[in-house]
């Protein structure tokens, strides 16, 4: 019943990749906090990179999870994380600086229940099931909010749901325009999951390779915070706004292009496409 | 190398571990019921767990089919629980958080029956225009391959079924068992939505969350929490189902179909713990 069907050879160790994503992510989340305390907006970037370093983990977890063939696909598994990450992600938000630890344990107690139903009560029995979706529950909350602080810079409740500048002259709040009120996290959210979800789904079979996946992992990550900071455009500064999508653009070109070498490695051959020459004097 | 060797699952249940998540749930019912009393916060968290059980036990009505029906190996519609579930919860998610907006508020049944008319209206549409591609462009015809005879038309399939398939195509109870999915989807989904929005995401209630003055206007926070609470929720408790049926279900005449005591169970569970965080962001 619970055949491992395909073998994870080499590569960086789960237990490292769990530990530097989640320990970078968390660091990466509290930088963005720098925006508060220098009051500028350019630290915001670092709610992409945290998100990113979530993904990364996230794929990987994936892969543990699929290899065990459950039946429903890939993506299935990037929803659910996405779907418990978020309701952790928005309770957590309301307190304050302490709003990234909540959201990693408040995550991780949604998933080890969920991840208890599905393996128990919904008699998987699968061996990493719980700690796998405990691990994504928590990978999807930190991913979500590092790209909800990354738009709306900041990780904060009250942050994210007004909008402060100034109107005629006089400094207003607004609800309506704000992140939360236009209801970017919507956005945010599926963003997130086609990251989370793409890697092994497009990486797996005989040929699978760690590294390759992981970059992938991380080509997708970036691509989806460029479109953040597309969308970070209407809350933010627009100098912090063009750094964070300069970021995004140059780290995403960097690991596409490391993406691209490793496929070429890994092809079994490699041809360029020509355009199809016109012939002469038809 | 990758042969699937699905988790069988069976129809068997697991008392133990059932009984442990009813007492988590009942706690959860409990502890709700001692910090809020019987307002109208304790019954929407009475309300999102019936809506997530209502998604749970829908989704083992829609046909799923998976990779092989894309080939035309299985009956069922080309791809995975959690993409049909979740378009099916989120169109009538639609319908319904449209008649929510209404003015004056229609009430809480047509509500919900507009999610409910979404999220069947949606799965109808799928269905058909499977079926077209399935018999106008892949040239198979509809037939099941679990059972001999069409429950509700009585058409006999086994003639229609090529060697070496599990079936192929949608047949007539397949499409029917699209349909009631869809509706049960959309009625779940939109009952976790409205109940949210209506009863705990309340202007007052938010207002202090968020430390506003009274009369700003804080409606666009509600619908967008109580939005993206609704399809956090519906996505949980659909992939919670989908790994019940692990891969491909024909509908409510599959055997697998006899699974969905446990779904509901495990899908009221997680619904209450999700629903409590729900509820938690204006009570803390």
């Amino acid at each position: 019943m619970t055949v491992k069907i395909e073998v994870i050879e080499g590569g960086i160790p789960h237990d490292q990749l769990m530990i530097a994503g989640l320990v970078g992510s968390l660091v990466c989340l509290y930088l963005t906090y720098l925006n508060t305390v220098t009051g500028s907006q350019y630290f915001v970037v670092f709610g992409g990179l945290a998100a990113v370093c979530a993904l990364v983990w996230g794929s990987n977890t994936i892969k543990v999870l699929c290899s065990y063939g459950i039946g429903t696909g890939v993506p299935s598994a990037g929803m659910l994380a996405l779907g418990s990450g978020v309701l952790a992600m928005l309770l957590a938000t309301r307190f304050g600086l302490a709003a990234p630890i909540v959201a990693v344990v408040l995550a991780a107690v949604i998933g080890l229940i969920l991840g208890f139903l599905a393996n128990n009560v919904l008699m998987m029995k699968i061996p990493v099931m719980i700690r796998s979706i405990t691990e994504m529950a928590v990978i999807g909350a930190l991913s979500l909010m590092g790209f909800s602080a990354m738009a709306s810079g900041s990780f904060d409740f009250a942050g994210m749901s007004s909008k402060s500048g100034p109107f005629l002259g006089i400094v207003q709040y607004g609800y309506a325009d704000s992140y939360m009120g236009i209801t970017i996290i919507a956005v945010v959210f599926f963003l997130a999951a086609i990251a989370i979800q793409h890697p092994f789904n497009a990486t797996l079979g005989p040929s699978w390779k760690q590294d390759r996946m992981l970059w992938l992992a991380a080509e997708c990550g970036f691509l989806s915070m460029a479109a953040v900071a597309v969308m970070s455009f209407a809350f933010l500064s627009f100098n912090a706004a063009c750094v964070s999508l300069a970021i995004s653009i140059i780290l995403w070109a960097y690991t596409y292009s490391q993406y691209i070498t490793l496929s070429k490695r890994d092809a079994a051959f490699w041809l360029d496409a020509k355009p199809i020459r016109e012939p002469e004097g038809h | 190398m990758t042969v699937t060797p699905k988790p069988a699952g069976g129809v068997g249940m697991d008392w133990t571990s059932m009984g442990i998540g009813i007492l988590i749930m009942i706690a959860i019912i409990g502890g709700a019921y001692i910090m809020f009393g019987a307002t109208s916060v304790f019954y929407a968290l009475i309300g999102i767990i019936v809506g997530g059980a209502l998604i749970g036990f829908g989704v083992h009505f829609v046909p799923v089919g998976g990779a092989p029906a894309a080939m035309g190996q299985a009956p069922g519609i080309a791809t995975g629980v959690a993409m049909l579930a979740g378009g099916a919860g989120l169109a009538g998610l639609f319908g319904g958080a449209w008649a929510a907006a209404m003015v004056p508020s229609p009430g809480i049944w047509v509500v919900c029956m507009a999610g409910a008319v979404g999220g069947a209206l949606m799965m109808a549409i799928t269905c058909m225009f499977v079926n077209v591609i399935y018999v106008y462009a892949m040239g198979i015809p509809a037939a099941s391959g679990k059972v001999k005879t069409d429950p509700i038309t009585g058409d006999t399939q086994t003639e229609y079924k090529s060697q070496g398939t599990e079936g192929h195509g949608l047949p007539f109870v397949s499409f029917v068992g699209g349909v009631i999915g869809g509706f049960l989807g959309g009625l779940g989904g939109t009952l976790i939505y409205y109940m949210l929005l209506e009863n705990v995401y309340t202007d007052k209630a938010l207002s202090d969350a968020l430390g506003a003055s009274a009369l700003a206007n804080v409606t666009p926070i509600a619908v967008s929490l109580a939005g993206m609470f609704a399809i956090g929720l519906f996505l949980v408790n659909a992939v919670l189902a989908a790994y019940n049926i692990t891969g491909t279900i024909e509908g409510p005449h599959d055997p697998k179909f006899a699974r969905w005591p446990r779904a509901v169970v495990a899908t009221a569970v997680a619904s209450a713990v999700c629903g409590i965080v729900a509820i938690g962001i204006v009570a803390v």
